[in-house]
């Protein structure tokens, strides 16, 4: 038996605050003279992938998904099925794309000298290119290629967002996020992308979304001094003290720095050095820490800061490609940095 | 060589039984010798043969492998292995292994325990490139990984001294365990409020060497304390002290009354288990396969 529920239309004569609402069990429309609200009966067509479906059947599309996905990638990975675009060489001043990353937790590192630093480890996890959008599509100035991160299962996802990847033959995405790319760097979609895409030396930017910390006060989110804790402050320890000057604006400027909702936005660290790239299980050690919690995706691009052009000259470019051609070992290390295999040299 | 219990003058009583276990005899005899000590309990039961036989229990098989030396039977798996009750990806502690494993098969990082005695070689760029020697009781041992720590206490010319140093710095040499012993508890930092003879500890000191079968000894010993006020309140439940002489230095009021910050529900909280012991067995097993690969030719 479908459930009957009640949509409320909202009519244009404005609605009144705090006027009281009434819900109507028969559907019936209601009209009276403030009101404005009127109900409309609609059948509930929500449900979820596997509620008409035996526990067979479920288990079965299970199994069938991870294959299809299995199936996919080799498929990708094969130059005879999918021929690649055009490789192009490095040149200054051209950009390159990123990858999406799950930040994994961090760890301590030493250099040769004995300093100590501390890393995070960017774990890359099923990451391909989704889509290509050319310069008129995007917004006229640069290419555009769409990246996805992590698999997810198909079965949660809506339809239209599940189509971009059937169109690129790849299994659906966590994380989808667009790289500015100049025109030699374009790559087909359904290429994989692999940590090897940057090396020890180079220096990356990393964004992602802050650990949310809900509604926070003054002194949490902006770093105000509060005021003491005794002598004599009456009822104010964390308060923000006064708004602004007086009299002659006799407002609030607008930004003014209040208490509010913390966290949970998009933020970028610049400039972090690549320590180590562990080819095998497709991890970055990139230097310092990086916005986000544990396991959560995160976008990471060439860095941006002009002091640190120089160490990203000469990149794998487009990207670096699985084919075969070089032969890359395990784990590649950053000049100063010291190997726990090593004997103890210093 | 086997126990064997069957007296030979019961043989008339009970013949048919006895019978076969000469036969069993004679064929166990044949067996070559090995290193594997049994006791048949089946003998035993020949022997009693006045009514129903009373039961006893069988003696447990001590099996005594001589094959391997005793000191490698025992196991003993570092504490900054395991990894902490988080919701981190399994892969993240694999690869940190992976490196501990390298490293620690260039440096030997002895097993040692909060209260034992380590002398410690650091090399130092201030110190003319020699090394830097601190002789120390171990007080704490924390951080899991890479960054696993540990705290030397010591008193040199009167002044109180602690060191933390990281297992896994590269600048490390030498890590000497003068004395292997354990103490009643896990975290000896009340040693600040020692009198400080307990923390004091001769920098010339010579290694105990004693072969260790079985558990590591600890030692029953309890310090005496200075005067109150001491840096925590020892004497509360939440430290759990064992190896303190309270008696010498508190009154049976002032314990009744650090009784109050007792909480005890904490044995019975379910959400602060953390059994370890099927990770401890795979990360043991990891850590002996690929200590053990480069040992041997």
């Amino acid at each position: 038996m479908t459930a009957l529920t009640c949509r409320f239309i909202k009519l244009a004569d404005g609605l009144l605050r705090g006027a009281p609402v009434t819900v109507c069990r028969a559907g019936a429309a209601l009209q009276s003279r403030a009101p404005v609200i009127q109900c409309i009966r609609t059948h509930r067509t929500n449900t979820w992938w596997d509620e008409h479906l035996t526990e067979d059947n479920a288990s079965f599309l299970k199994k069938v998904v991870t294959e299809e996905y299995k199936q996919q990638t080799t498929d990708k990975l094969n130059p005879l099925k999918d021929e690649p675009w055009p490789r192009h060489e490095w040149v200054e001043g051209s950009r390159r794309v990123g990858l999406v990353a799950v930040k994994l937790g961090m760890m301590p590192v030493w250099t040769k000298s004995g300093e100590r630093h501390v890393v995070t480890m960017l774990q890359v996890q099923d990451c391909h290119v989704v889509k290509h959008l050319s310069k008129e599509e995007y917004e006229g100035h640069t290419a555009a290629l769409i990246v996805g991160g992590k698999n997810v299962s198909p079965f949660h996802r809506p339809e239209g967002y599940l189509e971009v990847f059937r169109n690129a033959g790849v299994p659906p995405k966590q994380k989808l996020t667009t790289f500015c790319v100049s025109d030699n760097a374009i790559i087909k979609p359904g290429t994989p992308l692999y940590a090897a895409h940057f090396r020890p030396g180079q220096y990356v930017d990393v964004t992602a979304k802050t650990i949310g910390k809900g509604f926070q006060g003054v002194m949490k989110r902006w770093g105000f001094k509060g005021q003491p804790a005794s002598h004599g402050q009456t009822k104010t320890h964390r308060r923000p003290g006064s708004l602004g000057p007086g009299g002659d604006p006799a407002k609030v400027f607008k930004g003014k720095k209040m208490p509010g909702r913390m966290g949970n936005i998009y933020d970028t660290t610049h400039g972090l050095k690549v320590w180590r790239v562990n080819t095998k299980y497709n991890i970055l050690y990139v230097n310092g820490s990086v916005p986000g919690h544990r396991n959560c995706l995160v976008k990471v691009r060439d860095s941006i800061l002009p002091t640190r052009l120089e160490n990203n000259k000469n990149p794998p470019f487009p990207t670096f490609f699985a084919d075969g051609d070089e032969e890359i070992p395990e784990d590649l290390y950053d000049q100063d940095m010291f190997q726990f295999g090593e004997p103890m040299a210093e | 060589m086997f126990l064997v219990h069957t007296p030979l003058s019961n043989m008339a009583a009970c013949t048919s039984r006895v019978r076969e276990m000469m036969g069993l005899l004679r064929i166990l005899r044949h067996f070559p010798q090995n290193e594997r000590l049994l006791s048949t309990s089946i003998l035993r039961h020949a022997a009693a043969s006045d009514g129903p036989p009373k039961f006893t229990p069988p003696t447990k098989p001590v099996i005594i492998d001589k094959t391997q030396k005793e000191a490698s039977l025992r196991r003993f798996l570092s504490p900054e292995f395991i990894p902490p009750r988080q919701r981190t990806n399994p892969v993240k502690f694999s690869v940190e292994r992976k490196d501990m494993i390298q490293r620690r098969k260039v440096l030997n990082i002895p097993e040692f325990y909060v209260g034992s005695i380590l002398a410690v070689a650091m090399t130092d760029p201030h110190v003319n490139g020699n090394l830097n020697r601190f002789v120390g009781i171990c007080i704490q041992r924390s951080g899991k990984g890479l960054g696993a720590t540990f705290i030397l206490r010591n008193v040199v010319d009167g002044q109180g001294v602690e060191i933390c140093y990281e297992l896994y710095n590269p600048r490390m040499r030498k890590i000497e365990v003068l004395k292997l012993e354990k103490r009643l508890d896990d975290n000896l930092m009340y040693l600040r409020d020692a009198l400080p003879e307990y923390s004091s500890f001769n920098f010339d000191m010579q290694p105990v060497h004693y072969e260790i079968t079985g558990d590591v000894p600890v030692s029953p010993l309890k310090v005496k304390m200075k005067p109150k006020p001491w840096s925590k309140r020892w004497e509360r439940p939440k430290f759990n002290i064992k190896g303190i002489r309270f008696d010498l230095c508190l009154t049976l009021e002032m314990m009744e009354h650090a009784q109050k910050w007792a909480e005890p529900w904490r044995p019975y909280d379910m959400l602060k288990e953390y059994d370890t012991f099927s990770l401890e067995e795979q990360i043991f097993k990891e850590v002996q396969g690929k200590s053990q690969n480069v040992n041997s030719p």
